[in-house]
């Protein structure tokens, strides 16, 4: 496990990804304290004009840009490459002659692109924060329900709220992990989960398919505002946590139907 | 070394890929301490057999049984006693040399961590890459990354080594110490599966040889055997074609014309007669012999014939 | 062979959750064992739980066979505190809402919006509206209640020493539901309807079922917790629908008392506060501006019970900015406050999904929902109510 963490963070296209990830509340805190006149409004994303006032926000309006798209993006990149990536480069033949067993791999592997998932989201949390305190007043924060949370709580809720956030990416991870099985062209692999990503939010977009809503992946990855809510709503956490639970299954398994059976010819 | 006298030994081994056996009832016996040539051109099956050895792939049919455990089944077991170089090496570019063994180490959860850096270094001195250890192994040459994979399958003491084609773009001098390090690896007990297309160097390493072509095994045996089941050949360039034909035929044999009139050859096939009886017959009857050859057993004639195509010795 | 079995697991999973979800559903759907009640006793029973405390998520969802507008309206919700629209659109969509009650007293709603949310509190002393969205609170002092009471206690007193009849007025949940009852009888039908369990608890379904044929509305439902007698879940159907048209109820509910805090509510830094006149300032204001020169037209209620019109007079439809010779805008401002942030090419798409959702009718153009038909005559009165349009059109000629 630690050799697959080291694996993983001194590829310089992890790092990469988490620059960019970083760039994100970067810009935003940037482009709002250049632009800004005192009364930013319209359109934009939800939070983008609280900025000003608090530079806390920073971190949220980040997170609700980078959730659609950046996230589930660099998901895909890190998920793809799991298993595709090893069997690109032949290195999968010896991690298995090792032996390193093929559960335990997957195990590894999948545990590996959560861990991702965890460090991909606190580093727009974090540097939205660090950012944000520095170029705008820091204060409590108010909460949407009107309540007013100090700094502390605040951080508390951030860290519940990226806790909540990699949760509702294990589903993709675990999709992106199945995926990753089935070929050996990891930019193949990558490119699939991601776009299966952005295939699930449109139809989350369709009213026509609201039936099906409840059982895409995607279904409660804004639902992180509920952290923000006084009390907090934790419903959605634990209908998300359900819902990807059942993705990490149905996918984990085939991803285990699959490679347990798979021949290495790579 | 305990158990029983073979480390590998398979019983029909078959792999079918869609209509085609690209291993096709394979039946190898490799006694423990040998040092295990696996003959064959590209293409022959080696490979996948090589693959279903190690549980990489499933075989379709038949048995196989790896230091007494049965494979797939007793992989955990069997395999961090069985040091492996399949198909050339493979590495994480991004990483260096050591880290890419340390990171191969750790996937096998017997191994202890803490004898780790110890037993990589070890490794790295075997092959002679302690230089350039701490480099990105992405700046390595064919050669360093085959050493490296060679070192990767030494990282722990094996019973049983499998070696894909080791020599795989070495150079002359490397090629020298791969196989001075086999030799002492087996002096040290170790048995030792060698694949390979090149007959001149499993001549040189191996004490036992398995010829694969078109996906079958077409002989086993220890070199000696494999050489005595050629016959050798009498050659004789003559004027005196008849007379030698005549005393030929007197001595038993089935002499055939080779082309020219001024030339003929017989196999040995009477036992017990050598080439230089042949010869003192020939002279005893006035036939004017200009050149007399014996051609030898070569093993490579002999490979010619089982796998009925010259090997490729370009790779 | 012994290989296949590897993918069982990839085989059985999807069948458990599957499995799981149907047993789920049905558990939620088993008929619950409750002893028998009449339609009399269930509403005194739903009387009493007035003094209830409770929390729990409300679902609520409508389907009232109009195009989407709220496709239309900017991501979170409309970001409009007009209260007409917002109403409007909070009984069209579908929402989600976290509901706290203790007692009559003390209450608090939050619609939960995707990234924002509306907050009502109500306490002892005050109102508050809150919304995150605009940033915006509105304030009201409640009157004090024990004084109120007690002076509505006088009155009462005071008056039926006047008038003995008075006596007679209901004050107990059971006089109140024998009232009710009396009151809705020739129209409706009234019944328990079985049992059902809602938000995991057993409850009384009460059916609704009004005898006007002229009504669109076909039943209503009212699923009454069997234990405390607070109402979890109201279902609206219309005629001649499968599905419901409109449903709200708990999907979750918890008989606990909430914690106290919930229910005090102090504006955040930065918001906008607007103070709501208390009664007794309401009733200066008028006062002292004396009477209106020109009291407006007071609508006209036509018809009765459920096949009630409410018809708004000619000058209204000119207050409410329709224009019906473009046609385009008509209908417009009641349903969606165009506001000068707004995308125009949204409003835009709004106003074609309204055209597209107003027919031409005989005298005028008519909005028709599977719950209520809403006619706006060419003289620019507006004619609505829970019936078809034929019936609004037969009044409008009246």
């Amino acid at each position: 496990m630690l050799s697959e963490v080291t694996v993983l963070f001194r590829r310089l296209c992890t790092w990469a990804m988490i620059g960019a990830l970083a760039l994100i509340p970067i810009l935003i805190a940037v482009v709002v304290r250049v632009s800004s006149d005192g009364s930013a409004s319209g359109r934009g994303p939800a939070f983008l004009n609280s900025i000003t006032e608090n530079g806390l926000f920073v971190s949220l309006t980040a997170l609700t840009v980078a959730i659609p798209l950046f996230l589930p993006l660099t998901i895909g990149v890190v998920a793809g490459d799991t298993i595709a990536g090893e069997a690109n480069l032949g290195t999968l033949r010896y991690l298995l002659v090792a032996p390193a067993g093929r559960i335990r791999l997957l195990l590894v592997k999948y545990a590996g692109a959560a861990l991702f998932c965890f460090v991909a989201t606190l580093t727009v949390v974090i540097t939205g924060a660090i950012i944000g305190a520095l170029l705008f007043p820091v204060g409590p924060v108010t909460l949407l329900s009107g309540d007013t949370v100090g700094v502390g709580g605040y951080f508390g809720r951030l860290l519940l709220l990226a806790l909540y956030v990699t949760v509702s990416l294990m589903g993709l991870s675990a999709i992106g992990l199945f995926i990753s099985t089935l070929t050996t062209i990891p930019v193949g692999a990558m490119a699939a989960t991601a776009a299966l990503a952005a295939v699930a939010q449109i139809l989350g977009a369709l009213p026509q398919l609201e039936w099906l809503h409840p059982w895409l992946f995607t279904n409660y990855w804004l639902g992180f505002a509920d952290f923000l809510r006084q009390p907090i709503v934790w419903s959605s956490f634990i209908d998300n946590a359900v819902l990807q639970a059942g993705y990490i299954a149905v996918f984990g398994t085939l991803a285990y139907g699959r490679f347990s059976t798979k021949d290495i010819l790579s | 070394m305990s158990g029983g006298t073979l480390a590998i030994e398979t019983l029909g081994l078959t792999k079918v890929f869609g209509k085609q056996k690209a291993v096709n009832g394979v039946d190898l016996a490799v006694p423990r301490g040998s040092v295990f040539g696996f003959l064959g051109p590209n293409g022959s099956g080696k490979t996948t057999t090589i693959r279903m050895l190690l549980g990489l792939a499933a075989a379709s049919s038949g048995e196989i049984r790896l230091l007494d455990g049965a494979m797939p089944k007793d992989a955990r077991s069997v395999l961090p006693r069985v040091g492996a170089l399949v198909e050339g090496p493979a590495i994480y570019p991004f990483l260096s040399g050591r880290a890419n063994l340390q990171r191969f180490d750790a996937a096998d959860r017997h191994t202890s961590p803490a004898t780790r850096n110890a037993r990589v270094d070890a490794a790295l001195e075997r092959v002679g890459l302690s230089h350039a250890a701490k480099k990105r192994a992405h700046a390595y040459s064919l050669g360093m990354k085959q050493r490296l994979g060679i070192a990767n399958a030494l990282l722990a003491p094996r019973d049983l080594l499998i070696l894909d084609e080791p020599t795989n773009g070495l150079d002359p001098q490397g090629t020298r110490e791969v196989r001075s390090l086999i030799r002492s690896l087996s002096d040290d007990g170790t048995t030792i599966f060698v694949s390979s297309h090149l007959l001149a160097e499993v001549e040189q390493m191996c004490d036992r040889i398995a010829v694969m072509s078109a996906g079958q095994l077409v002989a086993q045996g220890t070199l000696d055997e494999l050489r005595s089941a050629g016959t050798a050949r009498v050659r004789v360039a003559t004027p005196d074609f008849a007379d030698a034909h005549r005393v030929l035929s007197g001595l038993g044999l089935t002499p055939e014309p080779h082309g020219r009139d001024d030339v003929i050859t017989a196999e040995l096939s009477v036992p017990g007669l050598l080439p230089e009886t042949v010869n003192a017959a020939l002279v005893r009857a006035d036939v004017r012999v200009r050149g007399f050859e014996a051609s030898g057993a070569s093993l490579e004639d002999r490979f010619v014939a089982l796998t009925g195509e010259g090997f490729d010795v370009a790779g | 062979m012994n290989k296949n079995w590897r993918w069982l697991p990839a085989g059985i999973v999807p069948v458990v959750i599957v499995a799981a979800a149907v047993s789920g559903s049905a558990v939620a759907d088993a008929q619950p064992q409750l002893p028998a009640k009449t339609a009399q006793e269930l509403l005194e029973f739903v009387a009493t739980s007035s003094d209830d405390a409770y929390s729990g998520t409300v679902e609520q969802s409508s389907d009232l066979g109009l195009p989407d507008i709220g496709m239309a309206t900017p991501p979170g919700g409309t970001s409009s505190s007009d209260p007409t629209s917002m109403a409007l659109e909070l009984l069209t969509g579908d929402h989600t809402a976290q509901v706290y009650v203790d007692g009559p007293d003390k209450a608090r709603v939050q619609v939960l919006d995707q990234l924002a949310q509306r907050d009502v509190v109500v306490n002892d002393t005050d109102a508050w509206y809150y919304d995150s969205q605009s940033n915006e609170a509105t304030h009201a002092v409640l009157p004090d209640k024990d004084a109120a009471k007690a002076e509505l206690e006088a009155k009462l007193q005071q008056k039926a020493a006047e008038y003995p009849e008075l006596q007679n007025v209901p004050r107990t949940p059971a006089e109140l539901t024998q009232t009710f009852l009396a009151r809705i009888d020739p129209s409706t039908e009234v019944a328990v309807d079985g049992t059902s369990r809602v938000a995991g608890r057993s409850a009384y379904q009460l059916l609704l079922t009004p005898e006007d044929p002229a009504t669109l509305i076909g039943s209503i439902a009212v699923s009454v917790d069997a234990e405390t007698g607070v109402p979890l879940s109201v279902t609206v159907q219309a005629k001649g629908q499968d599905d419901p048209a409109f449903t709200a109820g708990f999907s979750a509910v918890d008989f606990s008392t909430p914690d106290a805090g919930i229910f005090d509510f102090t504006p955040p830094a930065g918001a906008t506060v607007t103070e709501a006149p208390t009664a007794d300032e309401a009733r200066a204001t008028l006062e002292a501006e004396g009477t209106p020169a020109e009291a407006p037209e007071k609508p006209t209620v036509i018809g009765e019970d459920w096949s009630t019109i409410v018809e708004l007079p000619a000058t209204s439809a000119g207050q409410l900015g329709l224009n019906l010779g473009d046609g385009e805008a008509a209908g417009m401002g009641e349903i969606m406050e165009i506001k000068p942030g707004m995308d125009p090419e949204e409003v835009a798409g709004a106003q074609a999904l309204l055209q597209q959702a107003l027919t031409e009718v005989d005298g005028g153009k008519a909005l028709q929902t599977s719950l209520v038909s809403v006619l706006v005559t060419d003289d620019g009165r507006i004619l609505a109510g829970a019936v078809g349009v034929d019936v609004l059109v037969a009044a409008a000629q009246q």
